[in-house]
């Protein structure tokens, strides 16, 4: 069974998200800021990371950049999921290209259930 | 042939042979001749009667005061005359003189021949001179006329907003009361002289350039509508035109400066509140979307068929409000002039297939067929990744949205012409005419029985409006009710 790691803030997405996530035959593990989402990298070692941008102690570029440069850990591949508006998103992916493309795939929140599916199982397939 | 006036010539050389020998040729050829054996004599001739010299025929080896110094002194005062140099050998000091502004030098051994090949040439520069001089006069006076006109002078003085008028070359003609408090402007610092002098401003500076250029193709740069510009501490929002005279011809450019200082401080705030009020919708909106999602696929129980029934409602509320949200946001960054982020060049056959299978989903869902042809070579396409993910999205989600199930939507991207044509094309339930000229209004939705059920915020094509008119393109929309819509975009292609 695929382990995914799921990293935000906001409970009640985490819940609904891990309950979707489960019925695709995933194993969702849960943290909700960004100094626990990577102590969990690092003992669970998830076959995939869901990472919120936006969160307490730690945000989600930051926890990525300490991913990537982390030779144990960083072929897991990650996403990163955001709330900030997607045009503004798309200029600071641009221009933060060299640490945001370290990040595997990117969703604008509001995810929609579908998509964020579809965007896991492709990543999980590829490893 | 055309006969024209003789041309004044003074000659300014101290070897009595070579004087006598020109004064001979200039007579024999019909041009008026004076002669001056010393640059004091010349300067006197010059400075009492400067209308009687159109040409100065120069030696360079005058004694005392050189010649390089008078031609620095002519050129300072009396930029009309033409100055012709002659030396014994046309040497470093010839060139030097051509670099300090004579028109050529002719070697004092000349033939006559030679001796007009020369001249001949200087008249025929000194007539050209003269006749874009008059031009220039003529272009200006159409322009200052305005100044003379008491009355009309009188409305565009008491104008509440700031006017600035400028010849074809961009020097100021005219302004009002406003615009010199504005900018600071005097009538001896700034009337005459180019704008860039007395207005500092790159950006306004390019504006009139565009409007004075605007026939000439240099005008086709993105602009947001109405542009605000900050001049000092001041925001204006500004408005410049190209002023034609009864031929068409661009005589100059006016600019309309509005004073919007306190209303753009006001804007800031409403823009901020709205930015940070849909980013707090979002976050809690992304929760809600999913509970419903999991709870809707059974995730968390069995559902009875009144409940699913409910919550497959709640979710087409919910995704409605996302819309809104990002509606709002995005129209937000147009009304800011911000819907263009970055002018690049575009894979545009890339960015729609990705937007197609974004879309391919929602299509299944609502069990359309969605097709899409792309043609192999497109012209190159320089624009906004964002914009055009925006335009591609709202009409091929329009065209889902308003296409009742079984139905098919088409999407091409070819080459139309000179422009990149962009199609959508749905037999859908489509537009009432009375409804077609105001479907780009913002807040505008259709209302109809079919329609009801569909949510929307009525932004969307009026932020595709504002993404194409940004781009200088054209969108076009043809329907019929019952048998459906056709959208097309054409977005110019890069030239060359």
């Amino acid at each position: 069974m695929k382990k995914v790691l799921l990293v935000d803030d906001d409970v009640d997405f985490c819940e609904a998200t891990k309950l979707l996530l489960e019925s695709k035959g995933c194993e969702v593990v849960l943290a909700y800021d960004g100094k626990e989402g990577l102590e969990k990298t690092r003992a669970a070692r998830p076959d995939l990371v869901i990472l919120d941008v936006m969160m307490p102690e730690m945000n989600g570029y930051d926890v990525c950049v300490v991913l990537k440069a982390d030779q144990k850990l960083k072929k897991i591949p990650v996403i990163l999921l955001t709330a900030v508006d997607q045009a503004l998103f798309k200029t600071t992916y641009t221009k933060t290209m060299g640490l945001m493309t370290e990040a595997d795939d990117y969703i604008a929140k509001p995810v929609e259930p579908g998509e964020l599916v579809r965007r896991v199982e492709d990543l999980l397939s590829k490893k | 042939m055309l006969i024209q006036p003789s041309i004044n010539i003074l000659v300014v050389e101290n070897d009595i042979t070579i004087l006598q020998r020109c004064r001979e040729l200039i007579i024999d050829e019909g041009h008026r001749v004076r002669t001056a054996e010393c640059i004091e004599e010349a300067l006197d001739i010059i400075q009492k009667q400067p209308g009687d010299v159109d040409i100065m025929l120069l030696s360079l080896e005058l004694p005392g005061w050189g010649g390089m110094t008078l031609i620095n002194t002519l050129q300072k005062a009396r930029r009309e005359i033409l100055i012709m140099t002659m030396s014994d050998n046309c040497g470093e000091e010839a060139i030097e003189a051509m670099h300090a502004g004579a028109y050529d030098c002719i070697r004092k051994s000349f033939t006559t021949d030679r001796f007009w090949t020369k001249m001949n040439r200087a008249i025929e520069a000194f007539r050209l001179r003269r006749q874009l001089d008059i031009l220039t006069r003529q272009r200006q006076a159409a322009l200052t006329r305005v100044r003379h006109d008491e009355n009309l002078f009188a409305i565009l003085q008491s104008f509440p907003d700031g006017l600035v008028v400028t010849d074809w070359q961009t020097n100021i003609v005219l302004f009002n009361e406003k615009a010199g408090s504005l900018f600071d402007l005097t009538e001896e610092k700034a009337s005459g002289h180019p704008i860039s002098v007395s207005i500092k401003s790159d950006e306004l500076l390019s504006f009139f350039i565009r409007a004075i250029k605007a026939d000439s193709g240099l005008g086709r740069l993105m602009v947001g509508e109405e542009p605000v510009v900050k001049v000092g501490e001041k925001a204006l929002r500004v408005h410049v035109y190209p002023v034609k005279n009864e031929t068409g011809t661009v005589i100059g450019a006016a600019g309309l400066f509005h004073d919007v200082t306190t209303v753009s401080a006001m804007d800031k705030l409403k823009s901020d509140f709205l930015s940070m009020v849909s980013h707090e919708l979002k976050s809690p909106l992304s929760s809600l979307l999913m509970q419903i999602s999991v709870v809707l696929d059974g995730l968390a129980g069995d559902l009875t068929a009144k409940q699913s029934d409910l919550l497959a409602k709640a979710k087409e509320k919910t995704k409605g409000m996302i819309t809104l949200v990002n509606d709002i946001l995005d129209y937000r960054r147009i009304q800011e002039g911000k819907s263009i982020q970055k002018i690049e060049s575009l894979d545009l056959a890339e960015i729609l297939k990705r937007t197609i299978e974004l879309m391919h989903l929602s299509a299944e869902e609502k069990g359309l067929s969605l097709t899409c042809e792309i043609a192999e070579e497109l012209p190159s396409f320089s624009g906004d990744r964002g914009g055009m993910e925006a335009i591609f999205v709202n009409l091929i989600s329009n065209a889902i949205k308003y296409t009742l199930r079984g139905g098919n939507v088409n999407v091409t991207l070819n080459k139309a012409g000179k422009d990149i044509g962009f199609k959508v094309v749905d037999n859908g339930i489509g537009i009432l005419p009375e409804d077609i000229d105001r479907i780009f209004e913002k807040f505008y939705r259709i209302k109809t029985e079919q329609t009801r059920s569909i949510s929307g915020s009525g932004l969307g094509l009026s932020i595709v409006k504002g993404i194409v008119d940004a781009h200088n393109s054209a969108i076009h929309v043809e329907s019929e009710v019952g048998k459906g819509t056709t959208f097309v975009v054409s977005l110019p292609a890069e030239t060359g």
